[in-house]
């Protein structure tokens, strides 16, 4: 049975065909969510891969508090890249498998929507991963909560630019063999100025520092959140078109 | 009997020719060139070190635009020129990375150091290198040349960051001397002049070495689509 076609975007959005694209990228980031939630493996291979990592570090790294609250910021933001690299594989993996990427790809409109769906599909996964990662290096690294909505902005903003590029090639590299070994590998060193950037400003926000001292760094982000989107956006027609 | 093609076009031919006679005058030019106050001797790598740098970005941005044209104009020369660009780019990016290395021993002390000049050069270097992977990942041509084109757009962002890298995080790396930003020299005349003969050669070179790549993997193709 096609698990694809079970959750089905067009049939419910087919009321109000092509026009409008809003409403069918909601659809379509709904549809793969609730499929994700019914299959289960792929977030909770995440997310206990994550752990394991999480375990692995704090024995690499500890046992001395201080040393691990020094490195709390980059093992967030490493095991959110790793964790985003496992992910991503599964934005198309199921409509590879079931043969449904062409239905898709043909489905009547611009090829926009598809992208912005998908994006939105990776972000949401991201976030929830993110969630939990932060609750995770809080208990194991020290990571100190207290400036929560910043924090919490913070990751906001590092997820939009890490699943930017991580929709963008996993869409680019659905159909190839050897796509678990290609994407890492042109996935990181574009995110590597996302990351970065999103390791100071948790940093800073760690060491207590005010928010108008974070906020270059946000800036930063704003502008590659900006910058992928805009540029993966306009690719993603281009390069997929059959 | 296959036809015994000629090695070159007219254009090439020249373009390797004054690129070499530039080379070799700018070699002597930049040993002439006044040494360095604080520096001496040792700041001659500079005249290796900026044009093989500034090829290399020069490279990435014909890439960038190899590709652009590609997605929209979908010629297989041009994805043989994006490529042919990106090949000439690592080459000359990684001889930026080891004289900057080798400059950077007997200056800072250390070979490498994690300031951001250098780390954005060696992510821009890796973005590059995955490109090629990329390309030998996928055998379908249309696929390849779609697929890799959107690496080479995606993969220019990083060059104006490398660039601007120095005056955005005021780093160890000095600022540049030519500035192409606001046009501003802050060396002397004889080293300058130096600099712009060895950049000069450099960049017809790459014309050159672009020309010739092309050409063969034109011919490359030919004989593939022949045999």
């Amino acid at each position: 049975m096609n698990r694809t076609s079970q959750v089905s975007v067009t049939s419910r959005s087919g009321a109000q065909p092509a026009l409008f694209g809003l409403p069918r990228v909601f659809w379509l980031a709904w549809r793969d969510l609730t499929l994700e939630f019914r299959g289960r493996a792929g977030l909770l291979a995440a997310v206990f891969f994550l752990a394991t990592m999480l375990l692995i570090l704090g024995l690499a790294l500890g046992p001395l508090r201080s040393d691990l609250e020094k490195a709390a910021p980059g093992v967030l933001w490493v095991s959110l890249a790793f964790a985003g690299s496992l992910l991503a594989g599964r934005a198309f993996g199921l409509e590879v498998e079931d043969g449904t990427l062409d239905d898709l790809l043909l489905t009547p409109g611009s090829k926009e929507w598809i992208y912005f769906g998908k994006f939105l599909f990776q972000l949401m996964l991201l976030l929830l991963v993110a969630l939990a990662l932060l609750v995770m290096t809080a208990g194991l690294f020290y990571l100190p909560l207290k400036a929560w909505p910043a924090l919490l902005f913070t990751v906001f903003l590092g997820t939009i630019g890490y699943a930017a590029i991580s929709t963008f090639y996993a869409g680019l590299l659905a159909r190839l063999r050897g796509r678990e070994v290609l994407l890492p590998l042109l996935l990181f060193p574009l995110v590597v100025p996302v990351v970065l950037a999103a390791v100071r400003a948790t940093a800073g926000l760690a060491q207590g520092l005010p928010v108008a001292e974070v906020a270059d760094w946000w800036r930063l982000l704003l502008v590659f959140d900006a910058v992928y989107v805009t540029v993966c956006s306009l690719l993603f027609p281009l390069a997929l078109e059959g | 009997m296959q036809k015994i093609q000629k090695p070159g076009d007219l254009v090439t031919t020249l373009l390797v020719g004054l690129g070499l006679t530039l080379l070799a005058v700018g070699f002597y030019f930049a040993l002439a060139a006044p040494p360095d106050a604080n520096q001496g001797y040792l700041a001659r790598i500079m005249y290796l070190h900026v044009p093989s740098a500034w090829v290399g970005y020069l490279a990435f941005f014909s890439a960038l635009l190899y590709s652009a044209a590609y997605l929209i104009w979908r010629r297989p020369g041009l994805d043989r020129m994006a490529a042919a660009s990106v090949e000439i780019g690592l080459v000359f990016l990684g001889l930026a990375l080891v004289t900057g290395m080798l400059w950077a021993r007997p200056t800072w002390g250390v070979y490498w150091t994690w300031e951001p000049r250098l780390t954005t050069t060696a992510i821009l270097f890796a973005v590059y290198v995955g490109y090629l992977v990329l390309r030998s990942a996928i055998e379908d041509p249309d696929l390849r040349a779609k697929a890799s084109a959107a690496v080479g757009i995606l993969g220019a962002i990083n060059v104006p960051i490398s660039y601007m890298s120095v005056k955005w995080w005021r780093s160890l790396h000095q600022t540049q001397s030519l500035d192409l930003t606001t046009g501003k020299v802050h060396m002397d005349g004889a080293m300058v002049l130096a600099l712009l003969v060895n950049l000069a050669a450099f960049s017809i070179l790459f014309l050159a070495l672009l020309r010739l790549r092309g050409l063969l993997e034109k011919r490359g193709g030919k004989l593939v689509s022949e045999a």
